[in-house]
């Protein structure tokens, strides 16, 4: 229990250190909104003085950070300047496109990566682990952005999916079945480029890990006791495996927010990452300091996950933590 | 006569943070007192975990005792900052259990022993070679020998070459923390028969830390014997060997394998 | 009879890229930023041994390209007159390394430009564009990687050897920098950084933001060498004859940390030089003119340029063989490093 406790407390100072991080960064960046505002002749002095003053941009940095963190755990992240409208809703949307997109494209990367690395494990060496360990590694060589600019290219130049939103135009007058199929068409290739992006690295683990079980000694006995290789293989051998695996998971889900942002922007996906850049570029500073934040909560919590996942399967490590 | 070392009520607890809990604190050394009278050997046996290579770490000033005192010459070791120290350090060597730890495995053998003088800045430069290579004759260990790294020399070749080390600076008392344990039988007696040599030309005082009551008997004038962070007996090594009184000292001589009685099997068979 | 070891052979591989690239002039037959705006979006154009009639010619020549009939922006070959390729042949000034004024060029041609890889839309020359991109967008990798490598061993050797409540503070401040991603650690810290500035001081300040961000890891791995070298009965022996901190730092303890400092080097710099290219890329990075990996795939967001010119997407790939050799590199050294050890967990992309 003491290392759940632990665990959690530690997941909290992160959430912290990340939140003053992130304000201290956005709070010190030279030009904001206003900035930008006091050179537009049309608006006067005055006005940007009485703004200014309404966010609180005069006050004291501590003063500014404790009214914000207060605000943050209400659920409010103030306000977007950019789009003249609470930070909250305009991040759940798009936190939800997002999610949208990475839950599919992880479960989608989970179900190939497990039976491609035990079946890679099982045959180590031979023609389908050479060939699986190839493919990998050439995947591997090929960064993210370069992936999904080709495959964008590859879209266009086929015309098999569209190359970017979330849906097509008239899509309300659409039949619940044509619904899902033009959302699926639209997800189609972000999906493929987070699966391809992601997939080398899951399979290379779970073919390591379950390598690693498959020459312990346990499991040469369990195969000399007769029992049948492929329950053997999933049974057995993948629950053996598990732990490392269990923290990549909860890395996964962690990234559930952060680890699309590219093939976002490239895609054009109405998700988190179109947004951040955006708010960047115009300095809207609570766009950027929520969508941080959302991301790093998911981030956090998905450690947190999988430290809870590790402490349910593994017995070890509850003896180990309640021995000391 | 006045003793070269001696360690009063030495304390060492391990684990002894501010956020510790009083309960995770280890204590290493419990109350030592010992004392080391000049050019004799004096040999420091105890089971492992007894705490005695803490104590030569205290005395090497390593480590820093949490209380009590060690004082060598009649100065008190916690009195002086860094920079007396630095002076100090050179009367005081320590010779490792494991040599393939304590010698840097990248640097050559003639590197080794000639670091002791580029620390303390002794010497020139040409005569610093020259004084490392009369070293290296002192334990035998060849010209050719002394180009090669570290890692290429064999055990009793290594301990040889910490030994040389430690003799570079002409210490008054060296440490010998279990310095013979990890070596083969031949290779062991090979070098304590060195020590001794070394002890009779020049004038060296040992303090020698081992688990095995043999080597002891072989080499000590004097011999403590600790158990669980304290000096359980002490005296000469005849009244320690013969007539011990603490039930940890005759523990340990009973594990101490002998041929002087042959077992009843063997005589009869 | 003996192979080399694998870390050299890579080396080897990567030097003569870099080679490449850093001789940049010599090998692109142009300067990257003149213009020609006769000659906008060319299409790559082929080298020919045999031409139209059926002979074959002796230098390699190329066909000069003219309009389609009834297209505004697709060519074709003009099999009237032949171009000859000249190898060696005196071009465009530039300076090789930055120093050497020269003009020789592998190759040029008299009249008529030869795009290999196509133009762009002001008519430049992609080929010279990508090889001179290239020198911006690894030179930011190598420096980036190379301020990160310092930050982290110097974090990590304070860490690791004075101990106490400074390893304390510095390793939960890795690991808040770990628990960021990096591609948001490179936004935030861009977004501190003022927008428009010259190339120059973009490219200095890209090399300072990717330095900043990745210098947790290297730290977390110095200071568990630093750790266990300081324990070390060398170390402690040398103390034990007047060593000062700063005498058994040099001497003993940094030499133990060098092969997880190259190890991670030849992580670093492949993911520096990525992340230099999503900066640009996003318009966040160095600006034009001058070309880098990044920028030059930036016109890619213009949707006519990705339906019409897939040639544009050609910059994207200069960086594999980069990678393959900075990755293979990095596992042969850490295969050296403890060859028993199954892969270590690296994440090479950038989220």
């Amino acid at each position: 229990m003491r290392y759940l406790i632990r665990r959690t407390l530690h997941a909290v100072f992160l959430l912290l250190g990340v939140s003053l991080l992130t304000f201290l960064f956005s709070a010190l960046t030279p030009g904001n909104y206003f900035d930008e505002m006091r050179l537009n002749p049309q608006i006067s002095p005055e006005t940007v003085a009485a703004l200014r003053a309404q966010y609180q941009l005069d006050r004291p940095l501590p003063v500014r950070y404790a009214r914000w963190l207060n605000a943050a755990v209400h659920g409010q992240l103030g306000f977007s300047f950019a789009y003249n409208s609470p930070v909250a809703p305009l991040l759940w949307i798009r936190a939800r496109n997002t999610l949208f997109l990475t839950v599919t494209a992880t479960l989608l990367a989970w179900l190939l990566a497990l039976p491609l690395g035990v079946w890679s494990a099982a045959r180590f060496g031979r023609l389908p682990d050479r060939v699986i360990s190839w493919t990998t590694a050439s995947l591997l060589v090929i960064p993210d952005l370069v992936l999904a600019l080709g495959l964008l290219i590859l879209a266009v130049r086929t015309g098999w999916f569209p190359t970017g939103g979330l849906l097509s135009v008239g899509f309300d007058e659409l039949s619940a079945l044509q619904k899902l199929g033009d959302l699926a068409r639209h997800m189609a290739l972000p999906v493929v480029a987070l699966v391809l992006a992601t997939l080398p690295m899951l399979v290379r683990h779970v073919r390591a890990s379950v390598a690693e079980v498959l020459d312990a000694p346990f499991l040469r006995a369990a195969l000399g006791h007769g029992i049948p290789y492929p329950k053997l293989l999933y049974r057995y051998a993948l629950r053996a495996a598990a732990n490392p695996l269990l923290s990549l998971f909860g890395f996964s889900i962690g990234t559930l927010l952060s680890g699309s942002l590219l093939v976002e922007v490239v895609m054009s996906w109405p998700g988190l990452g179109p947004l951040l850049l955006e708010s960047i570029l115009a300095r809207d500073l609570y766009v950027v300091i929520g969508g941080v934040l959302l991301s790093m909560i998911f981030l956090v919590g998905g450690n947190l996950f999988a430290d809870f996942l590790l402490y349910w399967a593994d017995p070890r490590i509850r003896t180990a933590a309640s021995a000391k | 006569m006045q003793p070269l070392l001696k360690v009063e009520n030495l304390v060492k607890h391990y684990g002894a943070g501010r956020s510790a809990r009083s309960k995770d604190k280890l204590a290493a050394l419990d109350g030592v007192s010992l004392s080391v009278l000049p050019k004799t050997t004096t040999a420091l046996v105890g089971e492992s975990g007894s705490g005695k290579s803490t104590l030569a770490l205290c005395i090497a000033c390593l480590e820093h005792p949490t209380s009590g005192s060690i004082s060598f010459e009649g100065i008190d070791l916690a009195s002086l900052d860094e920079n007396q120290l630095r002076l100090l350090r050179p009367q005081i060597q320590l010779v490792f259990q494991d040599p393939a730890s304590s010698l840097n495995p990248r640097w050559t053998a003639l590197e080794i022993v000639s670091e002791p003088f580029f620390v303390q800045r002794r010497y020139s430069k040409p005569d610093r070679a020259v004084r490392a290579l009369r070293l290296l004759d002192r334990v035998a260990i060849s010209r050719k020998m002394a180009a090669r790294s570290a890692c290429e020399l064999s055990g009793g070749q290594k301990q040889r070459l910490a030994i040389a080390r430690a003799l570079a600076l002409e210490p008054k008392l060296i440490i010998l923390d279990e310095a013979l344990s990890a070596l083969d039988c031949s290779v062991q007696a090979q070098i304590s028969n060195l020590l001794l040599e070394l002890q009779a030309s020049l004038g060296l005082t040992y303090l020698f830390i081992t688990h095995d009551f043999g080597m002891a008997a072989h080499l000590a004038d004097q011999i403590a014997v600790m158990d669980r962070g304290r000096v359980v007996e002490s005296g000469s090594a005849e009244n320690v060997l013969y007539s011990p009184n603490h039930e940890a000292t005759r523990a340990l001589l009973a594990a101490t394998p002998r041929f002087s009685e042959p077992p009843a099997e063997l005589v009869h068979a | 009879m003996t192979r080399p070891p694998k870390p050299t052979k890579w080396l080897v591989v990567l030097l003569l890229l870099h080679g490449i690239v850093a001789a940049a002039g010599f090998f692109a037959p142009y300067d990257p930023i003149e213009q020609d705006r006769e000659r906008p979006y060319f299409p790559p154009m082929r080298i020919h041994l045999i031409d139209a009639h059926g002979h074959l010619h002796l230098r390699p020549f190329f066909y000069p390209l003219r309009l389609r009939e009834g297209s505004f922006d697709r060519y074709e070959e003009d099999t009237a007159t032949t171009i000859q390729l000249r190898f060696l042949a005196s071009g465009a000034r530039y300076r090789l390394l930055g120093v050497v004024p020269a003009r020789l060029h592998l190759f040029g041609t008299a009249g008529s430009r030869i795009y290999l890889l196509g133009s762009d839309a002001y008519g430049r020359d992609q080929l010279s564009r990508i090889l001179y991109g290239g020198q911006v967008s690894l030179l930011a990798g190598l420096l980036g990687a190379g301020v990160t490598l310092l930050l982290g061993a110097l974090i990590g050797v304070a860490a690791g050897y004075f101990g106490g409540w400074r390893d304390e503070l510095l390793m939960r401040l890795a690991e808040l920098f770990l628990a960021l991603p990096w591609l948001y650690l490179l936004f935030a810290l861009r977004a501190f950084l003022p927008l428009a500035v010259s190339p120059l001081e973009a490219f200095l300040l890209v090399v300072v933001v990717i330095g900043m961000v990745g210098w947790a890891r290297p730290a977390r791995l110095v200071r568990g060498v630093v750790l266990s070298a300081k324990e070390r009965d060398f170390v402690r022996a040398a103390r034990g004859f007047g060593a000062s901190n700063l005498y058994l730092l040099q001497r003993h303890i940094l030499p133990e940390t060098a092969s997880v400092v190259l190890t991670q080097a030849a992580i670093l710099v492949p993911q520096f030089v990525l992340a230099e290219m999503t900066l640009s890329f996003l318009g966040l990075g160095v600006p034009e003119p001058t070309s880098s990996w990044g920028n030059l795939l930036a016109t890619l967001q213009q949707y006519n340029v990705l339906v019409s010119y897939w040639w544009m997407y050609l910059p994207a790939l200069a960086i594999v063989p980069f990678f393959l050799g900075y990755l293979s590199l990095a596992s042969a050294l850490q295969e050296r490093a403890s060859p028993y050890k199954i892969e270590e967990k690296t994440n090479w992309n950038l989220s």
